[in-house]
């Protein structure tokens, strides 16, 4: 409880340095902001300028589709949020060899590089994320009921886990290899899988896109218990998937970890 | 012109120092390319046509962009204007007979060249995979009209970078911009769906607009999206638009330099 307490305390002063960081560049918060808004609108006129020539996208109507775009949305954005500048400085940081100031932090290394910074702008737009996903569920005439709510809220807070262990794996390749520019558009590029239905997905990419790597699921999994209730495979695979994930990429990070040797003088 | 010709080979040079960068790159490309096939794959499912053309002529739209974006796309020439600037590299340029637009507009063919090179490479490997499904007319003209129109798109893109480069000279960190317009000149430059799937009083509007000349205008009279008549029209007013933004960009290349401050020794 004692270390929970500790680490709560760390995040919170992380999290105090962030706002004030925010308020100090108001105009830059507002530009990102305007930028994520912006980046969530490209991808609600595409689905619209799409479901103006068909009626379905297989099987799944304009607002599901909405519902799923949304959902994929909402976790990029808690990712974006609350972790991506912190592991994005860390592959840096890795190379630079100012990885050695997280390492004299007190807490775990993995923790301390993540929790560094909060990205207001992305929090701020998870808003109009929920906001879509929400109206969706309005117009398909969906009432979720607080248990449906919890349950979607406890999947897209394992897509949020899943995606940021990716995002560590990827990161955490900066231990092994020094020009690894470019590989955090690999997240970007992956994230793009998550906003498609998993019936579009046959053969090959199916094996690789839904069974391999879990971007297909992370999404899909909480829009369809919106759409469609509690559905226990779907369910224990996101379970699976987010244990097998942050457990895969803290073991990466460790390995990692122990090839680093530290800035020189 | 023999001072360019320099440029244009150390840019060469230089940029095949990132060749892996852009064969990441073009990994990525090839992931995208898996996402619109997917994703077109189940729009046009039990579909002869959507828009009036067919799933092979769409995905060789698809294809044509992202090529084109290989060889006219400007992908960070943005960031590296503004890192002149603010590093005061841009000084030394000042102060010898050598037009700072013309030495980026070298570097930038030079850096064509090589993600040119790196993307057919992309392509003969997709080749196999697309094989069927791609659709290019046979008309000369589309030829003819494709090479100028993309030698203006080229013009284009570099001039909105170079002036949102240029915007380092009044803000610190431009990358807030530079984001927010890779989102307007995404949509509205048709990489994300093709435009003419866009209501028709859109589409006329857009069609006066840069953007449309961007990506969306080479592509559609490469892969038959458009006819003569139209493609004569777009290139006058592709013309038009290629002269204002250089026109901007020497303004906007003239203001700077009264705001900027060459500090050190």
């Amino acid at each position: 409880m004692g270390t929970m307490t500790h680490y709560l305390k760390i995040w919170a002063a992380s999290a105090r340095y962030s706002l004030v960081r925010a308020t100090m560049f108001r105009g830059d918060l507002f530009i990102w902001a305007v930028v994520e808004l912006l980046w969530i609108s490209v991808n609600v006129v595409m689905v619209g300028v799409i479901y103006s020539h068909t009626r379905t996208v297989a099987g799944w109507s304009l607002y599901e589709m909405l519902i799923l775009v949304g959902t994929s949305m909402l976790i990029q954005r808690f990712l974006m949020g609350f972790f991506w500048s912190g592991i994005f400085e860390m592959g840096r940081n890795i190379r630079s060899g100012l990885f050695d100031f997280t390492l004299a932090q007190p807490g775990d290394p993995l923790f301390m590089a993540s929790t560094r910074k909060l990205e207001l702008d992305g929090l701020i737009n998870s808003v109009v994320a929920a906001a879509l996903v929400a109206y969706s569920a309005r117009k398909l005439g969906i009432h979720p009921g607080f248990g449906d709510i919890a349950l979607y809220a406890l999947m897209v807070a394992c897509g949020v886990v899943i995606h940021y262990g990716a995002l560590v794996i990827a990161m955490s390749l900066a231990f092994w290899i020094t020009s690894s520019q470019g590989i955090e558009g690999s997240y970007f590029t992956l994230m793009e899988f998550s906003r498609l239905p998993r019936e579009a997905f046959r053969g090959l990419a199916s094996l690789v896109f839904v069974w391999i790597l879990p971007v297909v699921v992370v999404s899909n999994a909480p829009a369809r218990v919106l759409l469609h209730g509690f559905q226990l495979s779907w369910a224990a695979g996101l379970c699976a998937a987010t244990l097998g994930w942050l457990f895969f990429a803290v073991l990466v990070f460790r390995r990692g970890l122990l090839r680093y040797t530290s800035a020189s003088s | 012109m023999i001072k360019y010709g320099h440029a244009f080979v150390i840019g060469l040079q230089s940029n095949l120092i990132y060749r892996w960068n852009y064969a990441v790159r073009s990994l990525f490309w090839f992931c995208h390319l898996l996402v619109v096939f997917i994703l077109w794959g189940a729009v046009f499912a039990g579909k002869a046509d959507v828009g009036g053309f067919s799933f092979a002529q769409t995905l060789t739209y698809f294809v044509t962009i992202f090529i084109l974006q290989f060889f006219i796309g400007a992908f960070n020439e943005d960031y590296q204007i503004s890192e002149d600037i603010r590093n005061g590299l841009i000084n030394q340029f000042l102060l010898k007979p050598i037009n700072y637009f013309a030495y980026r507009l070298s570097v930038f063919a030079a850096a064509r060249v090589v993600s040119g090179a790196f993307g057919l490479l992309a392509l003969l490997l997709a080749v196999p995979f697309f094989r069927g499904y791609l659709d290019f007319p046979h008309e000369g003209w589309r030829i003819a009209l494709g090479i100028p129109a993309m030698g203006l798109t080229a013009i284009i893109q570099f001039s909105i970078a170079y002036c949102f480069g240029l915007l380092a000279f009044w803000f610190l960190d431009i990358q807030g911009f530079v984001i927010l317009s890779m989102a307007v000149e995404n949509l509205l430059g048709g990489q994300i769906f093709p435009l003419d799937l866009l209501p028709h009083s859109v589409f006329s509007v857009l069609r006066f607009l840069p953007f449309f000349y961007q990506a969306y205008f080479p592509a559609s009279i490469l892969t038959g999206r458009q006819g003569l008549d139209f493609a004569l029209q777009g290139l006058a007013i592709q013309a038009f638009w290629a002269f204002i933004l250089v026109c901007v960009a020497e303004a906007i290349w003239r203001r700077g330099l009264k705001h900027h401050t060459a500090a050190g020794g």
